[in-house]
């Protein structure tokens, strides 16, 4: 399972395929505004990404990925957090 | 519910289809006819671009390959065989299907995917074979893998400057720039498809900006499975990696070239102060008058006489080229300037500088004569460079054409039945200028009204005139589809046949052309199917191998008439009366009495029809009777006429125009008015009562020497005949009239005026009334019922 939900928030681990993409709505909906860990992300199903830029979570981490990281900072922002460090600081 | 856009494209969309395949018969006929592959092109290219303003993925693909079909014919790499122009016309007959769908439910309906991609398939099948059969739609530059040119690019303005930079660096090195627009189809997650892992393997990746093609929604009222993603890249990849790489996607990118100026432009427009680049850019030319200028120097340095003055120049010139090509952004021009400058003030000598000066100018001139498009003389706006014409094809000259205001028929029906109205009301003027006449004993008023009901009697008279004139339309409306049937009969049947069509401006009012399209598909068809003969047969009786079908329109006094003639085999009466006999429809003893004509009118008859075998053409059953009705229907009259071996023309006429009906009205059953439409009144005459003669319960009277029934109307509509108690001497009013081919007596109380009317069918819990065709008003505010004799007796 390559999405990690925790009680508020949620991590994204490895490649996201598109069956993801409905849990992590049902999630975002039900938890509006959960941080969003995206670091161990290695790659994102195009309707994952758009789940997560239709809802705007919080994302607490870039993925650390370069294609994704490269091309997702300025989609989510600059406030978004990159914690290169850490990737399970947020759960 | 359609949006109005989505009717105007269904309207639009439907002439386009129509004017393609017409278009494309045109060109089978005369192949290479340039104006008709034009023409045929456009119309499906346009049809593209409409349809790319909705959500019918299918559609447009559909639309796309018939669009890159063509557009190989165009280009002369494919000649336009019979089965192409089979596949197109499927294909045109397939999009007409899906615009009666999208009208009907603003949808296509399930299954068009699938139809789509069938269709689709077997038309880019028709393409030059690729070298590659596996992967034909594989990175391939033809016609068939290009994607469509990307017009907006107001989006470059928002990129970061560091990814514009990128981009300007890469162009710097010479390499072109593109910017790609990708708009995955809303269903793509269903297919498979994830768009992000497209950009993935691209070599050079300057910017890419993910967004939405709309506002993004509602959490809640978001579909995760629907992606309503968009795409924007700005790449130095070459234009064929890209089309590679978006093969199975390619009518959904949008690509154009962007020059170092757009970047440019956009990036001092984006961020004040960037302005200072520090990458000089090999394309962006100085303007003319940047060299104009420095040839002005260069000529000042070159009349100096002395040396001192020379060098005092030297320091002006010097001063103001520098300035120059610091504005012009040209830093290289810089760097040889001022060491040509040094060179100069060492040496104290101004050749260095007259040798940079001529050196400048002459690749000034080269490049420009090199790459004009590539030179603006101004750095304009961030306008692309379009390679092809306009993608949307939404040619501007329809504003200044002709002006055609397209306007729903239901309004046009409703303007003409308001004047029908008028045209009726305005009938009491008469009544009311008699009443004042009579009841009030003023004559003068009665004068003044009869007045005011000339004037609006002429506008009335004028305004009918001008609602039918706009009601009229071309008999081409219905000729159109003959071609087309024409041609896939013959094809199908194996026989050489020729279309010829005449008179096709002939106009008729709406509804009389309405009538006339399956009637005659159904002559056209029969002529083909049993009228001609087969190219062998043909040439055995020593006829041309190609027949000749002809369909000429002319109008004739108040009908429009139209024959259908062939030079086929001819109508053999002797075969008609004895298949007529075989089922039935005469009887021996008629039939040897019927002349030919009479034998070939049998063809008229309900359920006859002479194939030996049913044919999926034509000779179901349904014979010429159906013909027959419907147009007798409209009140028209058919006609066939036959030269064995020669040929069969069937010949229609028709009113003109079926808004005004003439009729007689007649008085019976005491009092009550009917109308009685003209074309069936033969003659009106007065029958001494004693001339009536009785057959058993059927009374007769003799007309010039002929028996004919008489029919009491009271009692064709159940009234009470009122007792006669009078002589012989006293006269019954008859009127003779024709129903199905035979005289009838009519006898009626009294004869009265002959009028026009507008005829209103009987409607609502009406309609089932019979004997009657429908009703009008009259000008005095009764009802009259005008009759339908054929329902009657």
């Amino acid at each position: 399972m390559p999405l990690c939900f925790g009680t508020d928030a949620v991590a994204f681990k490895q490649d996201c395929l598109v069956e993801e993409a409905l849990p992590l709505l049902e999630f975002l909906q039900a938890h509006p505004g959960a941080p969003v860990n995206l670091f161990a992300c290695t790659h994102l199903h195009s309707a994952v990404l758009q789940v997560l830029m239709a809802l705007r979570p919080s994302i607490v981490a870039l993925p650390g990925e370069a294609f994704l990281r490269r091309w997702l900072t300025p989609v989510f922002g600059p406030d978004a957090i990159v914690v290169p460090a850490s990737p399970r600081a947020a759960l | 519910m359609n949006s109005p856009l989505l009717d105007r494209f269904v309207g639009e969309a439907r002439d386009l289809v129509q004017g393609a395949a017409a278009a494309l018969l045109a060109l089978e006929r005369q192949p290479g006819d340039e104006a008709s592959i034009n023409a045929v092109f456009r119309s499906v290219h346009t049809l593209k671009g409409s349809v790319g303003l909705f959500d019918f993925p299918a559609f447009t693909k559909l639309v796309h390959a018939g669009e890159d079909l063509l557009s190989a014919v165009r280009a002369g790499q494919v000649t336009l065989t019979p089965e192409r122009v089979d596949r197109l016309l499927e294909a045109f007959d397939q999009v007409g299907r899906w615009i009666d769908e999208i009208d009907a439910g603003g949808a296509l309906l399930d299954g068009a995917v699938g139809i789509s991609r069938d269709l689709t398939m077997a038309l880019r099948a028709m393409l030059p074979a690729q070298a590659d059969p596996a992967g034909a739609r594989a990175a391939n530059p033809t016609a068939d893998t290009a994607a469509a040119t990307l017009t907006a690019l107001d989006w470059l303005g928002g990129l970061p400057e560091a990814d514009r930079l990128a981009a300007l660096a890469a162009a710097s090195n010479g390499r072109e720039i593109l910017a790609v627009e990708y708009v995955p189809a809303t269903d793509c997650f269903f297919s498979g498809e994830d768009p992000l892992t497209l950009f993935r393997p691209l070599s050079s990746l300057c910017a890419l900006v993910i967004d939405s093609t709309a506002a993004w929604p509602q959490s809640d009222a978001l579909d995760p499975y629907q992606c309503i993603l968009r795409f924007r890249i700005v790449t130095a990849a070459p234009r064929s990696e890209i089309e590679s790489l978006f093969r199975y996607v390619i009518e959904q990118i949008k690509i154009a070239v962007i020059t170092p100026n757009q970047l440019r432009a956009a990036v001092t427009a984006g961020s004040p102060g960037a302005g200072a680049l520090p990458i000089a850019s090999p394309v962006a030319a100085p303007s003319a008058m940047v060299i104009r200028i420095i040839e002005g120097q260069r000529t000042l340095l070159a009349t100096a006489r002395t040396a001192t003055d020379r060098m005092d120049r030297l320091a002006s010139v010097a001063r103001i080229v520098s300035n120059l090509l610091t504005v012009a952004d040209r830093e290289a021009d810089l760097t040889s300037w001022s060491d040509a400058m040094a060179l100069a003030r060492r040496d104290e000598t101004g050749h260095p500088v007259v040798a940079w000066f001529d050196r400048w100018l002459e690749s000034q001139a080269t490049t420009a004569s090199q790459t004009p498009a590539e030179t603006p003389p101004s750095q304009g706006g961030p306008r692309p460079r379009i390679e092809t014409a306009d993608p949307e094809g939404r040619p501007d000259n329809r504003v200044s054409a002709n002006r055609i205001l397209k306007v729903d028929q239901a309004k046009v029906d409703s303007l003409m039945n308001l004047i029908g109205e008028l045209v009726v009301s305005k009938n009491s003027l008469p009544f009311l200028a008699k009443r004042a006449d009579e009841v009030h004993g003023s004559r003068e008023m009665s004068r003044e009204i009869k007045d005011v009901y000339a004037v609006i009697d002429r506008l009335a008279q004028e305004m009918q005139g001008a609602i039918m004139a706009i009601r009229m339309l071309p008999v081409s409306e219905v000729f159109e589809r003959f071609p087309r049937l024409v041609r896939d009969v013959s094809r199908k049947l194996g026989k050489h046949i020729a279309l010829v069509i005449e008179g096709e401006d002939t106009a008729a009012d709406k509804n009389i052309i309405e009538v006339l399209g399956d009637p005659l598909l159904h002559i056209i068809r029969n002529a083909i199917d049993h009228g001609i003969e087969k190219p062998e047969d043909r040439a055995a009786t020593g006829k041309a191998p190609e027949a000749t079908v002809r369909v000429k329109a002319f109008q004739d006094g108040d009908q429009v008439v139209i024959d259908v003639s062939d030079d086929g085999r001819g109508i053999d009466p002797e075969k008609i009366k004895a298949s007529a006999l075989a089922k039935g429809i005469i009887d021996a003893d008629r039939a040897a009495r019927l002349s030919d004509q009479e034998a070939v009118n049998l063809v008229f008859y309900p359920g006859f029809s002479t194939a030996e075998t049913v044919s999926d053409l034509s000779g179901r059953g349904v014979g010429m009777d159906v013909v027959v009705t419907t147009i007798e229907r409209a009140g028209g009259t058919v006609a066939v006429t036959s030269r064995r071996g020669q040929g069969t023309t069937v010949r229609l006429s028709l009113p003109l125009s079926m808004a005004v009906t003439r009729v007689m009205t007649v008085e019976a059953g005491g009092g009550m008015l009917f109308g009685i439409p003209m074309d069936h009144i033969a003659e009106t005459v007065r029958v001494r009562r004693d001339a009536v003669q009785r057959i058993k319960t059927s009374e007769v009277f003799v007309l010039r020497d002929s028996v004919v029934p008489l029919v009491r109307l009271d009692n064709l509509l159940g009234i009470d005949a009122p007792i006669w108690f009078g002589n012989g001497d006293d006269e019954e009013a008859v009127l003779v009239v024709h129903v199905g081919g035979n005289l009838i007596g009519l006898v009626v109380d009294h004869f009265r005026e002959g009028m026009d009317i507008i005829l209103k069918p009987l409607n609502g819990i009406l309609a089932g009334v019979r004997g009657y065709i429908g009703t009008a008003l009259l000008g005095d505010g009764r009802v009259l019922l005008v009759l339908n004799l054929k329902e009657l007796f």
